[in-house]
């Protein structure tokens, strides 16, 4: 097994490929039987368990100290969710579609505060914010080119003129290295503008479970990004653990 | 992970000193990660006594001379 993990350029334990083999079969499987979902949860939490227990022992005291940073991070994050789910339910008749998603909604929201906390961990608030912004204009344009296949071409000019739209995020990476705190604020209100351009501040429908999920997904990484920057001392120099 | 009350360490310097030391190297001997010892260098992560303790024996150095209070901010 050792010489396998030498074989990878980045440095990974035994225990974290096994986890990682098995959240990937989970995932495959789950086509076949939901119950396969059960593969991807022992691969996410079990490493967790086994070291609380003091039966693995493949991380050291900063790595520690980084999951258990990033765990309380997702406590944190949702009982205050969970605090306002059960307001929320609890004073009045409520109908919502898809209840079940509440449990989807939870997980989105424990693994994403989870995997954000930790790359602040790593590689500290700017060089995070810089790759998340970079991912998300990647992702519009490869979106953006996708989309305009077949029937749906509009031409070179409207295709160049639907990839600009990915300048901003490509902007904002840049202003995150020199400016952090202005790009913090910018990112904040970028939040807010496409939690109101997207209509998901309305939370009077019956999807709103289904919305929730994707402003997690969506909204989560710039605003976790933006609260990052703003903490982000003046002409302090960002860890390059990676 | 900043630490709340400052630190100062000498860690990098001694390193240096050490034959131009990697920090995997020095983090090889004292059986922890790259990233930890980058982080201590940084000043972005006060180390345990155990590993604080290590790394002084690692250079043959009182514990003191690597870490001390940030008197400045103290």
């Amino acid at each position: 097994m050792s010489r396998l993990t030498r074989l990878i350029p980045w440095r990974q334990t035994p225990a974290t490929l096994i986890a990682a083999s098995l959240v990937v079969a989970g995932f495959l499987l789950m086509s076949v039987s939901w119950w396969f979902l059960v593969l991807v949860g022992l691969g996410t939490f079990g490493p967790g368990v086994l070291r609380e227990l003091g039966w693995l022992r493949d991380k050291d005291e900063w790595q520690q100290r980084a999951a258990h940073r990033a765990g309380y991070h997702a406590f944190l994050v949702a009982g205050l969710l969970a605090t306002v789910l059960m307001a929320y339910f609890r004073s009045g008749d409520r109908m919502v579609r898809n209840p079940q998603e509440l449990a989807t909604l939870f997980m989105v929201l424990l693994w994403s505060t989870w995997f954000f906390s930790s790359l602040f961990s790593f590689w500290g608030a700017k060089k995070t914010a810089m790759r998340v912004l970079l991912a998300f204009g990647g992702f519009w344009m490869v979106f953006i080119v996708a989309a305009n296949t077949g029937t749906e071409w509009q031409g070179p000019v409207g295709l160049f003129m639907s990839l600009l739209l990915a300048v901003p995020f490509f902007a904002l990476a840049w202003l995150s290295r020199r400016w952090p705190r202005i790009a913090g604020v910018l990112l904040l209100v970028a939040a807010v503008f496409f939690f109101v351009r997207l209509g998901m501040h309305d939370v009077s429908a019956t999807d709103w479970i289904d919305r929730a999920v994707l402003i997690v997904l969506f909204l989560g990484p710039l605003l976790g990004s933006g609260i990052a920057l703003l903490q982000v001392g003046a002409g302090e120099d960002e860890a390059d653990a990676a | 992970m900043k630490p709340r009350h400052d630190i100062r360490n000498n860690l990098r310097r001694y390193r240096l000193l050490a034959d131009g030391m990697t920090q995997q190297d020095l983090a090889d001997r004292v059986g922890v990660t790259r990233q930890t010892i980058l982080s201590i260098e940084k000043g972005k992560y006060s180390p345990t006594i155990g590993l604080a303790l290590r790394l002084a024996r690692e250079f043959e150095v009182p514990v003191e001379d690597l870490f001390e209070l940030d008197e400045e901010n103290n």
